[in-house]
């Protein structure tokens, strides 16, 4: 063993050396010849005769040089060095194929990489705190069609806190709060989190400066105490030493600065970087007078984690959970009937991992994502299988030269390890490659999500020790997929027996079985793609164009936010009335107004409406500003629009949509009957409103949805505390000037709120379905590519294909088969390969559209236009690519064909 | 590592066994060798250099000999071979085998 180490590290030195071996030999060899010399001129030869006895007795010395080099070489090693220079020459001279087989292999790669990451910081990435596996999230299951909801009112969080027993730690915190904190230069707005007492101790992260937050920070009373961002404290601060004690005025609250948490740490929900943290308790200051806490059990907003004892395992804190839920409900104050409701349900807390965090967005993400990547690794599949089955036809092209080379006496082994070399190569440079532009695929990933979410782009998409692991994996497996079928087709005996005959071309079914398997299933699995993107495609199409029932084309939405300003119902219209006057008189503004329930971004407000056709009716509702529908371009189908004029002191009016009206009247008409509103509080009597209007239908909070029954009321009529609305403007100008007009007009009228923000219908209208858009536009992507891969694959590796037949198609023409026979001849054999693989793909196709089914729109899985024109596109590109070789076949003159046998 | 197909099997070893022997008085360089083997086997023994720098090569791979650069007798750079612990070992190894060897071999060709 040291023997043979020795050896080793000689030949390695050797090989490295290999110009200072060579001069050493030299050396020697003239020291040696310099003795001899001298012996024969001692002996009393002629300086020419002891010159020529020395040359004689070494013999040629290139030889004798050649003799020790053999000895010292590095056999395996040179072989292995000789085989990759003889691939790298083989494929540089075929530049195109190279090419076409890394960029798709790159392009394969580069997209799994980039899903994966995703994947990873979203699904997979546990949260940077000790032990993160012995985190839970505790949600509230009331056996309703959402599952479990991990959403709760501030007293249950105070409730569970209680539970020691079971937790070491238990903490809550909202997902993120927008504030407004004061600088020197005017109020900027900031990410806040509310957390309780024990949210640092049960992270167990050490602050980077100062004290985290306890209990005692978190009790009504305390004093506000704040523990900041390293983020925050460098731009706020300027990361100054001295931060701790210095005051942080967020809202309305004055508070001072704890400690400084590192970089690393951002709390338990991955998709958000909170500036600062806050105690629960002062919520109730900073959001008087529409607190949260203050709310109790009517405001659901807390998410509930906590680390497990170690004697607690997840089974037995989920059955104590579940016992304990009833008395932990009527603890927090739960209400009489809804109390007596779950237990009905057997409504129960329950406990799930949370050594990742928690965030809804991985609910919203997780089945896209996870199509997605299903889609990504169909395509590295596709170029895996487009690559196997061009080597294959390129080593069976080349059966000449390896026929020679055998008969020159190669060994198999040497030629089997040539065509590994040259698969490995291919599949080395394509994963190489994919990796170089996998951050990039990565990126523009998130951009596309990023329309739908921008707290995405917050996700940690950086690498880590598991992408590296996929990576691995997977450009393992990709390279075998490629570099087997070669290797194996090499070995088979049948290939050799037509070596040692030196034939070129063995047209035998057999032999052309292979290649022609895997094209079958590289076209199934376009195919498949190419459904998926048709079927999203047309759901998309099909969301756009029921549309959302107004016409978002040069429409923007701005943020008047007044939740935190103190003003009675009465002061709000004036006010609102100016803000509108102000707006109207911008450059391009056509029309405003204002609406409370901003259309397609998720916001619900509900009544309960009854008419003497239908009982207790539930109406999402908005209220509105006069000239609404006008600005919206909703059509108002009969009856009036509201009027500034309309006041509190008037009977209160509605407008229903035509699903609305439909349901409270059926076909009567509803103008100037009266609905009675259901009780919007408890106690208090329902109150006659009167009909004054329809309107068409309109998608009221998500795009994906139906058209739901809509009630409007009138601004002018309000008598609720909020004040808060968006205007909506109609304008034919350049929204840039008109966002920072808007500013300017919130700084004039009402100085004490933030900046309005400005959003455009139409950005509106893509981010409401932004999922739906991101898979589509993804799937369409990854379809033209397969469709691109299989034409270049199929045109490939037919094209060596019917090249290895020239000389029987010569001898077929020279006996007469005319040039349209043998194209047809041909073109039928390749063709077969294209139809096989549709019929094969469609079948697997319709039997796995259940699994694409919830995220279609109006579509059925099974749409046969979709079906029809997928397969159609692709046997159309197979047929192109199978014709053109058959044409040049046909081409072919036979006495030229025949003369090269 | 690679296979020595040479068919002078018997004489190549038994070179070795002599370049060994003659490195066992100290190191020395190839012409050295070359002639201490021809002159203590009373010239009948002929080294030729075209098998004894191989020879030399090989035992310095199997790690039996280590190489040095050094002056020669006359003042020029030589490399000298001098026997690693492993080449004294397998020196002795080979004496051992080659006196049964010759003793047999004796012992045959006196047998009337």
């Amino acid at each position: 063993m040291r023997a043979g180490w020795h050896e080793f590290r000689l030949r390695l030195k050797a090989l490295f050396m290999r110009r200072r071996m060579d001069r050493e030999m030299a050396e020697e060899l003239a020291f040696h010849q310099a003795m001899l010399r001298e012996k024969a001129m001692r002996n009393g030869s002629t300086e020419e005769e002891a010159a020529t006895a020395a040359r004689r007795a070494f013999g040629n010395p290139s030889r004798w040089h050649e003799r020790l080099r053999e000895l010292w070489q590095f056999q395996p090693l040179e072989n292995l060095a000789r085989d990759f220079s003889f691939s790298f020459r083989l494929l540089g001279k075929s530049p195109g194929f190279t090419f076409v087989a890394i960029a798709t292999l790159a392009l394969g790669f580069g997209a799994n990489m980039g899903i994966f990451s995703l994947i990873n910081a979203l699904l997979l990435r546990p949260l940077p705190v000790p032990h993160s596996e012995q985190l839970v999230a505790v949600g509230f299951d009331e056996h309703g069609p959402f599952g479990p909801n991990y959403g709760v009112s501030a007293p249950i969080v105070r409730e569970m806190e209680k539970q020691k027993d079971l937790f070491s730690g238990i903490f809550a915190y909202n997902t993120n709060s927008e504030t407004q904190i004061r600088g020197a230069s005017g109020n900027e707005r900031a990410t806040a989190q509310f957390v309780t007492g024990q949210f640092f101790s049960t992270l167990e992260t050490p602050p980077l400066l100062g004290r985290v937050l306890s209990p005692a920070d978190d009790l009504k009373g305390a004093g506000l105490s704040v523990v900041i961002s390293e983020a925050f404290w460098k731009s706020w601060f300027g990361g100054t030493q001295q931060v701790i004690g210095r005051k942080l005025v967020v809202d309305s609250g004055v508070f001072t600065v704890v400690g400084v948490m590192p970089g690393s740490f951002f709390g338990a929900d991955p998709t958000v970087r909170p500036a600062f943290f806050v105690p629960l308790a002062s919520e109730e200051i900073l959001h008087a007078p529409k607190s949260w806490v203050a709310m109790g059990n009517h405001a659901w907003w807390l998410t509930i984690m906590g680390r497990l004892r170690p004697d607690v395992t997840l089974g037995s804190a989920n059955a104590a959970l579940s016992t304990r839920t009833l008395p932990l409900l009527r603890a927090a104050q739960w209400e009489p009937d809804r109390l007596k409701d779950d237990e009905e349900h057997h409504a129960n807390f329950s406990a799930i991992p949370g050594s990742r965090g928690f965030t809804y967005l991985r609910r919203v993400f997780r089945r896209p994502l996870v199509a997605i990547f299903a889609m990504c690794g169909g395509i590295l599949l596709l170029a895996c299988l487009n690559l196997a089955s061009l080597l294959l036809a390129r080593s069976a092209a080349r059966t000449q030269e390896i026929a020679t080379r055998l008969a020159l006496g190669a060994s198999r082994t040497a030629l089997v390890r040539q065509l590994l070399i040259e698969s490995f190569l291919v599949a080395m440079g394509g994963v190489g490659l994919g990796l170089a532009v996998a951050p990039m695929i990565g990126r523009s990933l998130s951009a596309i999500l990023l329309g739908n979410n921008s707290r995405m782009t917050l996700i940690d998409t950086s690498l880590d020790v598991r992408v590296w692991f996929f990576a691995v994996s997977t450009a393992v497996v990709a390279s075998v997929i490629i570099g087997l079928v070669p290797a194996l087709r090499a070995t088979s005996r049948g290939l050799y027996r037509g070596l040692r005959q030196g034939r070129t071309m063995e047209p035998g079914e057999r032999r052309r079985w292979t290649p022609r398997l895997l094209l079958s299933l590289e076209v199934s699995l376009a195919v498949i793609l190419l459904v998926c993107a048709g079927l999203l495609t047309t759901s998309l199409v099909r969301l756009y164009r029921t549309g959302a029932g107004f016409d978002a084309q040069g429409l923007v939405g701005l943020t008047f936010d007044m939740d935190r300003k103190k003003m009675a119902p009465r002061e709000v219209i004036p006010l609102y009335q100016q803000i509108e006057e102000e707006l109207r008189r911008q450059p391009g503004v056509r029309q405003v107004s204002f609406v409370n329930v901003m259309p397609l971004i998720g916001m619900q407000w509900t009544n309960r409406l009854s008419s003497q056709h239908a009982k207790d009716q539930t109406v999402y509702m908005s209220r509105i500003a006069p000239d609404y529908f006008d600005t919206m371009r909703i059509p108002l189908l009969r009856g009036r629009d509201f009027r500034w004029t309309d006041s509190a002191t008037d009977t209160e009016k509605v407008i229903l949509n035509k699903k609305a009206a439909t349901m409270l009247f059926g076909d009567q008409d509803p103008i100037g009957r009266t609905v009675l509103s259901g009780p919007a509080r408890e106690g208090q009597q329902p109150r006659p409103i009167q009909v004054i209007g329809v309107v068409a239908d309109t998608k009221y909070s998500g795009l994906r949805e139906n058209f739901n029954p809509i009630g409007y009321s009138a601004l002018t009529q309000a008598d609720d505390e909020t004040a808060t609305y968006f205007a909506v403007v109609r304008t034919s100008g350049a929204t840039g000037p008109l966002a920072s007009a808007a500013r300017g007009i919130a700084h004039r009228l009402a100085p004490d709120i933030p900046a309005p923000t400005m959003m455009t219908m139409q950005s509106v209208l893509n981010d409401s379905i932004g999922t739906e858009r991101m898979m589509a536009m993804l799937s369409v992507y990854f379809a033209g590519c397969a469709l691109l891969v299989t034409a270049i694959g199929l045109y490939g590796t037919l094209s060596y294909e019917t090249a290895r037949r020239t000389s029987e198609i010569g001898i077929r023409m020279a006996l007469g088969a005319q040039r349209g026979q043998v194209v047809r001849m041909v073109y039928k054999e390749n063709t077969w390969i294209a139809f096989s693989g549709a019929a094969a793909g469609l079948i697997i196709a319709i039997l796995a559209s259940r699994a694409l089914a919830s995220f279609l729109y109006e579509t059925s899985g099974r749409d046969p236009w979709v079906l029809i024109v997928s397969v159609a596109a692709l046997v159309a590109v197979a047929s192109a690519a199978s014709l053109l070789p058959a044409i040049r076949a046909a081409r072919v003159d036979p006495m030229a064909a025949i003369r090269t046998e | 590592m690679g296979k020595e197909t040479d068919s002078g099997e018997l004489i190549q070893g038994t070179l070795e066994m002599l370049v060994l022997k003659a490195l066992l008085r100290g190191p020395m360089h190839g012409y050295g060798v070359a002639e201490w083997i021809q002159q203590t086997s009373q010239q009948v023994l002929r080294v030729e250099e075209g098998a004894l720098y191989p020879a030399l090569h090989r035992l310095e791979l199997r790690g039996l000999l280590q190489s040095k650069w050094g002056a020669s007798e006359n003042n020029r750079r030589a490399k000298f071979y001098q026997l690693t612990v492993e080449g004294n070992k397998r020196l002795q190894a080979e004496s051992q085998r080659w006196a049964r060897l010759s003793a047999a071999v004796a012992f045959v060709m006196q047998a009337s």
